[in-house]
């Protein structure tokens, strides 16, 4: 089936037995014909997407959780929301969260998009956090077309509700996966700048800064025999008692099944021997 | 210890070079494309259960996730 999809990991030697077979990494999503509606794919494994941003792609909208860390800033007539959407609202090395800027605007005004002509100020969202923090060019709405027939102009503008998202991940610097964590949390500083119009005037150009503390998720990876860091936890620790007692549990429930493991494991080995003789991929089964 | 830093900065309980680290290459075709239907496929599922995936997705949405371990 990877094979058939296109995807399988190509640069895996053929004779690694434990390894030759993976596949690149990725997610697609359907709609309800089975037709492929997005795609994540990344340059690096390490690079994942939370489970909500494929939900978001799903669902073609955004469900904002009320339990994340979040800051608001604004007034009556525009009022700004920023939070953290994915994983608990936690940072997490390599896997993409969402900071969202949510505008909910009075009835009649609106914010410009780029470009703008001379004396007006378009909407930009900055986002600045500590080092190993890592964000990527913000996400815009769709807008619509407003025409100022005085100025003889077309402009794009938003109104109503709407988000401005910036996707962002942890590098190893923040939250490396093999040491224990340096800090328990991250300041991540969000800067709006807009000017709001109506039909008939504008408001003064505003800057608005918003301020979210966002925990680091501690991540737990055990010393196993291929692992050889010891995760975010002080120190070393073994699981060779779990790995033991485990093993002794599954052999007591079903002696035929770790029989069946070892010789899927045997069967594994055999055909990477032959894989290394012949020198070329098998035919895809 | 060493940390095993790749040149995206990320770490990994694996030593550099090794082969599960290497990641896709720019440019690499990554399976069907945006508006393609995606190829059905039978898998059995964590309970044995033979899966057809077009005709047992019912006519949902569904999200096919490739992954390689939760832990690294």
């Amino acid at each position: 089936m990877i094979r058939e999809y296109g995807i399988l990991n190509d640069r895996i030697e053929t004779d690694d037995a434990f390894l030759y077979g993976i596949p690149y990494p990725g997610v697609y999503v359907t709609d309800e014909a089975g037709r492929v509606v997005a795609k994540f794919f990344h340059d690096t494994y390490k690079k994942r997407d939370s489970p909500e941003n494929l939900l978001d792609a799903a669902l073609g909208r955004l469900e904002l959780s009320e339990d994340t860390p979040r800051a608001a800033g604004g007034d009556d007539e525009i009022r700004l929301t920023a939070a953290i959407h994915g994983g608990k609202g936690t940072i997490r090395q390599g896997v993409l969260r969402k900071l969202v800027v949510r505008f909910e605007l009075a009835e009649g005004l609106h914010l410009y998009d780029e470009p703008v002509p001379e004396g007006m100020v378009p909407t930009t969202v900055s986002v600045t956090g500590p080092p190993g923090l890592v964000f990527e060019e913000p996400i815009l709405p769709p807008t619509r077309s407003l025409r100022l027939p005085n100025l003889d102009v077309e402009l794009s503008v938003w109104s109503g509700c709407f988000d401005i998202v910036v996707p962002f991940y942890a590098s190893g610097e923040l939250a490396s996966e093999v040491r224990p964590l340096e800090t328990e949390s991250a300041t991540v500083e969000v800067s709006v700048r807009f000017q709001a119009c109506n039909d008939r005037e504008c408001l003064l150009p505003r800057t608005e800064t918003l301020s979210l503390e966002v925990p680091l998720d501690v991540v737990d990876v055990p010393a196993l025999g291929i692992h050889k860091g010891h995760g975010q936890r002080e120190g070393n620790y073994s699981t060779m008692p779990h790995m033991r007692r485990l093993m002794l549990r599954s052999l007591r429930r079903s002696p035929l099944g770790v029989l069946r493991f070892v010789r899927k494991n045997l069967r594994l080995q055999r055909d990477a021997r032959r894989r290394r003789r012949s020198g070329r991929a098998p035919a895809a089964p | 210890m060493t940390i095993e830093r790749d040149e995206f900065g990320f770490d990994a309980p694996a030593p550099l070079g090794y082969p599960g680290r290497l990641g896709l290459e720019d440019g690499h075709p990554t399976g069907p494309k945006l508006g393609e239907p995606l190829p059905d496929f039978v898998l059995p599922d964590a309970f044995g259960r033979e899966l057809r995936f077009h005709e047992d997705r019912g006519n949902a949405k569904a999200v096919v996730v490739f992954f390689r371990s939760a832990i690294w």
